[in-house]
């Protein structure tokens, strides 16, 4: 049964994007969205029914690591097998994902009702479902990478689906570049490790690199043993991978992509950032923590990116003009969160607390993005002068934001503490066997714990301003039933999520340090509160930034950066390669055929040339010279 | 038989329609063109599933035979050869050739369609030799007569540069088939191939194989004998610009699996590294050159150079894995080289000039078909995977990083390194074609939209793109047993 679901879960959100491109009509009047509304919520609907008919499946004890799909590729020397896996992880993750997938078709189809490209829109969102859902299930790299890079073209579409926008265009272009950068990492990682292990089957490239030079070779085929690979190649091969990983989730030095992603419209940015792309690279890695595990180095690069990014985002998502980017910089923040957790958890412990992280995260993050998002086309924009006490005066977008603020801050008992305490605690745990790196992480999870604070707390206090109190301003709601259904559904997740670690669907191998809890419980209301007295009822990040918020808004101006490190150097080989083309490749065939020329013309004037007496003289010169041969020789 | 009636088919038609029939119209031209296209595209299919062998003797003084034979390298091929016979025919229906009578285009097409099958039927290595060169005076004609209407200087240019390049190239080819002839005693490909270069000396196998990567390095083509491609493919007609990308290129490639890899693998180990060095540098050079291109036909032209950098690695490994990487890249490119220029050549028709720099109206707000074809055709040349150039590239990239033991390691691993980052440079210059060309605001001047053969054309193209890339299954087993034979044969 767990099968049959394991390949339905991918097929269905797969399907509905073929069926939806080909219903996809350039004009949409009102009569034209129906139909394809209809198809991407439903399938969308259904891909969530199809996902917990597999938990169930798995749970009655049917698991299975080896779900056949197409047949299996013979491609000479490597062999690919072309399988899913259905583990309790993938079936939680995979229901994670397709409420996320549906949540944002039910919003999409009212928010984007008066888009002309509607239809194209949903289509692409359920592609990039079906792309996520592949990795989550994938129990083959390559398929884990076709659905990686999936996802990373349907960024490009969604980002830039406003594309009559150049600001769009830009960050459609630079999110897509940016990651497909980064992902050259990932395929040589990919081929390293398939290298090694003559398969790209996670069992195979476990078996074979997961064991520490040589132990734990008993289970495994002698020739297997016999290659083992070193820990030099397995550290390259990480690293590799981290990198690839690192620029799919936005992390330092790859991470200016993400906030002018937010270009794109809000439910994309919703799907990007909560549950499927940004967080993808967790589940990787989780997938892959037994190799991970044995390589020190590429730890250490996850563990100092992910350390900076926590830090350096929660930091620029305070000071942000616009609430929107402040969510995207948040995600920063927090999927670098969840990626510290496997840089650090102890090798016994496993990657749990990521994916946790990863559960958690899409759940809030996705209730905040519609919230904001149901929000800004109610008050007219998402800068936080427009939204000024926009929250005041609605019934449900108001508790909704304020459980997915307090989530995203750590506030017990809701789904974002657990989650992070468990990160937290993952990193104490590798720090207390001495792990440097794991005090590097902890102690920025901490400092990430108060200026996530300070960041909740200013976005509530401007979005819940009683002075700018315009309730008229929610008059003309025209939200759906099935926009208010997916906000209520996420908000209750929200709130009750955290009960999964109760449940034995998640494999954690820690558990919450309740001294650490109470520290961090501590930081957030001390942070809370302080924020709220420092801003006397203005916006805080305009006392504390001032006017320097314009360099927040950009980021730093790590965009100039990328320009004139990578971007203008490469053009400026490109025309250096143009004109060797022109100059240098190719000037020796035209010296070819001016050389042919000039022979040519050259043996026909010396043909030409000859005039009768001249002629007549070689003769006579020709007559005495065998003359005087004649003479010589007799 | 069947092999038989798929040459013969477009020889005859072609023949007749140069003399008898060139006083017929466009449209009865056109009817009887794509009768004798798919008539031998029927025929391909048979053979194809049938393999059946023909051999008689030609020149029995020199041993030559008439041979003619399928197996899992030419099946491939073949197909994508007789299906874009029809696709080119099927194209030309509602847009009648400028520049000369409509006889003598389809008369070229088809030529050029019967040296394409030739070739990959060929099993004997002078016949494969004269197949090959069929195909040149029938693309000259399509170049320097129907080719771009505005600049006959650049047309005779372009066209004379082709033969005279590519006729260079072949002159090497036969030289080296002419040693190799000598130094095996017989011309028949496969015995040789069986014979795998036992009893040809090492140096004798060095040189032979080095004339014949080089002469045939100039049709694939390899960097720095490129520079004869982009001019071809900017000035030639659409139609001849598929069949240049799709089918002439593939030529090539083949040939050099057929003729050095498989007669002569000693001598093509010790040049191998330099094919792979220069097809590296062929992605990254063709990518670079794509970055500021402002002609975008001729930036699909060197994004091919790129391409069949792939290609040239993957054949350089000399593991299985690679030649396998080499003969699905090959058909992949095929397959979206031809719905690049369909799309690019339409393009270039309704803009009447290929300029990037010059403002027009986006495709995605008043041609939202050529536009999807575009967004498709640029994401599988990305090698964007579920497309068809995914595999290709990426097996490519693994058997560089994993070559046949007698292969310089780092030297291998260096290239890998390098032609994953060239990947980077295609997804850069794909999305700076859609940024300018796909996406914007602009609706003036409006373009019609792909409508009648041209659409027909373009989505059979789209939709083998398509599986190409989600079902790679058939076309990696179509070529496996043969792929072991070949490598196995070598050591």
């Amino acid at each position: 049964m767990s099968a049959t679901a394991a390949r339905l879960v991918v097929l269905l959100p797969a399907l509905a994007a073929v069926l939806g491109l080909l219903l996809a009509r350039p004009r949409v009047d009102a009569g034209r969205v129906v139909p394809a509304r209809g198809l991407a919520v439903g399938a969308s609907a259904l891909t969530v029914l199809v996902a917990l008919v597999q938990l169930v499946g798995v749970h009655s004890g049917s698991a299975s690591t080896a779900v056949g799909t197409l047949p299996a590729l013979d491609a000479g020397e490597l062999r690919i097998p072309l399988q899913l896996q259905t583990t309790t992880a993938t079936a939680l993750i995979a229901i994670v994902v397709a409420v996320v997938g549906w949540a944002v078709q039910a919003f999409a189809g009212w928010y984007l009702r008066d888009d002309d490209r509607y239809g194209t829109f949903a289509a692409t969102v359920s592609l990039f479902t079906a792309g996520m859902l592949l990795v989550v299930q994938s129990a083959d790299l390559v398929l884990t990478l076709v659905g990686w890079e999936v996802m990373g073209w349907c960024s490009f579409l969604l980002i830039g689906h406003w594309s009559r926008k150049e600001s769009a265009r830009r960050a459609a272009v630079k999110a897509f570049l940016v990651t497909r950068l980064a992902d050259v990492g990932f395929v040589l990682g990919v081929v390293v490790l398939a290298v090694g292990a003559g398969s790209t089957a996670y069992r195979q490239v476990l078996s074979t690199w997961a064991a520490r030079d040589g132990a734990g070779c008993a289970d495994t085929a002698v020739a297997a043993c016999a290659a083992a690979p070193s820990g030099a190649l397995r550290t390259t091969a990480m690293v590799l991978l981290v990198i690839g990983v690192l620029g799919k989730s936005g992390m330092v030095p790859f991470h200016d992509w993400l906030p002018d992603a937010m270009e794109g419209p809000t439910p994309a940015s919703a799907l990007i950032h909560a549950a499927t792309m940004v967080a993808a690279g967790t589940f990787v890695l989780a997938q892959l923590f037994d190799v991970l595990a044995a390589a020190d180095g590429a730890r250490w690069l996850l563990a100092v990116s992910t350390a900076v990014t926590m830090v350096y985002a929660a930091v620029l998502a305070l000071g942000q003009s616009d609430l929107k980017r402040l969510l995207a910089y948040s995600t920063l923040s927090q999927v670098a969160l969840m990626l510290s957790a496997i840089a650090v958890a102890p090798a016994q412990e496993g990657p749990g607390a990521g994916v946790l992280h990863l559960y958690s995260h899409a759940f809030f993050k996705a209730l905040l993005f519609l919230a904001i998002g149901w929000l800004s086309v109610t008050v007219g924009g998402t800068a936080a002068a427009t939204m000024r006490g926009g929250l005041r005066g609605h019934l449900l977008v108001r508790p909704a934001m304020f459980v997915g603020l307090l989530s995203l801050a750590g506030v017990p008992p809701l789904v974002g503490f657990v989650s992070k305490e468990h990160v937290l605690a993952a990193a104490e745990a590798g720090a207390s066997q001495g792990v440097a790196r794991a005090w590097l992480v902890l102690v920025a999870g901490l400092v990430t714990v108060v200026l996530t604070a300070a960041y909740c707390m200013r976005a509530w206090l401007v979005l819940d301003d009683v002075t700018a109190f315009h309730a008229e301003r929610h008059d003309g709601d025209t939200a759906t039933p099935a926009v208010r259904s997916a906000v209520v559904v996420l908000a209750v997740l929200t709130v009750v999520g955290g009960v999964v670690v109760l449940t034995p669907l998640i494999d954690l191998g820690g558990h919450i340090g309740w001294l650490l809890a109470v520290v961090s419980v501590l930081l957030v209301v001390g942070t809370g509160l302080l924020v709220r007295r420092h801003a006397r009822g203005s916006d805080p990040a305009v006392r504390l930034v001032g006017p320097r918020v314009r360099r927040f808004d950009e980021g730093f101006g790590v965009d100039r950066l990328y320009v004139a490190l990578v971007a203008t150097p490469v053009l400026a080989l490109a025309r250096l390669v143009v004109f060797l083309d022109r100059e240098v490749v190719d000037a020796y065939v035209r010296g070819a055929a001016v050389g042919t020329a000039m022979a040519g013309r050259g043996g026909d004037r010396a043909h030409r040339a000859e005039r009768a007496a001249t002629g007549l003289a070689w003769v006579v010169a020709g007559a005495v010279a065998v003359a005087l041969a004649g003479v010589a020789l007799w | 038989m069947v092999t038989l009636v798929a040459l013969l088919v477009p020889a005859a038609v072609a023949s007749w329609l140069l003399t008898a029939g060139r006083g017929l119209g466009h449209r009865a031209v056109n009817l009887l063109s794509a009768a004798a296209a798919v008539l031998s595209l029927a025929a391909v299919v048979l053979a194809v599933v049938l393999r059946p062998e023909v051999d008689r003797a030609w020149v029995p003084s020199l041993g030559l035979r008439w041979h003619l034979a399928v197996d899992g390298i030419s099946a491939p091929l073949l197909l994508l050869t007789a299906v874009l016979g029809v696709v080119v025919v099927l194209h030309t229906r509602d847009r009648p050739p400028v520049g000369g009578t409509s006889a003598a285009f389809h008369a070229c097409l088809l030529l050029v369609e019967l040296g394409a099958l030739a070739t990959f039927l060929a099993r004997d290595a002078l016949l494969f030799f004269v197949s090959f060169e069929v195909v040149l005076v029938p693309m000259w004609v399509l170049i320097t007569r129907f080719g771009d209407a505005h600049r006959p200087a650049a047309r005779a240019d372009a066209g004379g540069r082709f033969v005279l390049y590519t006729a260079f190239g072949s002159t090497l080819m036969l030289v080296g088939i002419l040693a190799l002839v000598a130094a095996a005693g017989t011309s028949d490909l496969t015995a040789m191939a069986e014979a795998g270069g036992r009893g040809i000396p090492a140096s004798t196998q060095l040189v032979v194989a080095a004339l014949l990567v080089a002469g045939l390095a100039v049709k694939v083509p390899v960097f720095p004998l490129h520079t004869w491609l982009p001019p071809a493919h900017t000035t030639a007609p659409t139609a001849g610009s598929v069949l240049l990308a799709a089918v002439l290129l593939k030529m090539g490639t083949y040939g050099l699996v057929r003729l050095p890899l498989a007669t002569v693998p000693d001598g093509f180990a010790r040049v191998a590294p330099v094919l792979g060095v220069l097809g590296a540098v062929g992605i990254v050079w063709g990518g670079l050159a794509c970055l500021v291109e402002r002609d975008l036909k001729r930036l699909v032209a060197y994004s091919s150079v790129a391409h069949m950098g792939f290609v040239a690695i993957g054949l350089a490994s000399g593991t299985r894995t690679g030649l396998q990487a080499a003969l699905f890249a090959n058909v992949a490119h095929g397959v979206i080289s031809a719905l690049l220029f369909v799309v690019v050549g339409g393009l270039k028709e309704r803009w009447g000039g290929a300029d990037l720099e010059t403002a027009r109206a986006a495709l995605r707000e008043v041609a939202p078909r050529l536009g999807f074809a575009l967004v498709v055709g640029f994401a599988a040349s990305l090698g964007l995977p579920g497309l068809a150039g995914f595999w290709g590239e990426f097996l490519s990239v693994y058997s560089a990083w994993s070559p046949a033991p007698d292969r310089p390691l780092a030297l291998f691993r260096t290239l890998a390194v390098v032609a994953a980052l060239g990947t980077v440079l295609a997804a850069a210059y794909a999305l700076r074609v859609l940024r300018t060309v796909w996406a914007g605001e602009r609706r003036t001047p409006a373009i019609q939209d792909s409508r009648d053969t041209e659409w027909d054309v373009v989505v059979v193209l789209l939709v083998a793109v398509v599986a190409l890339g989600v079902v790679p299954g058939p076309l990696l087993a179509l070529t496996h047993d043969t792929v072991s034979l070949l490598v196995g044969a070598a050591r």
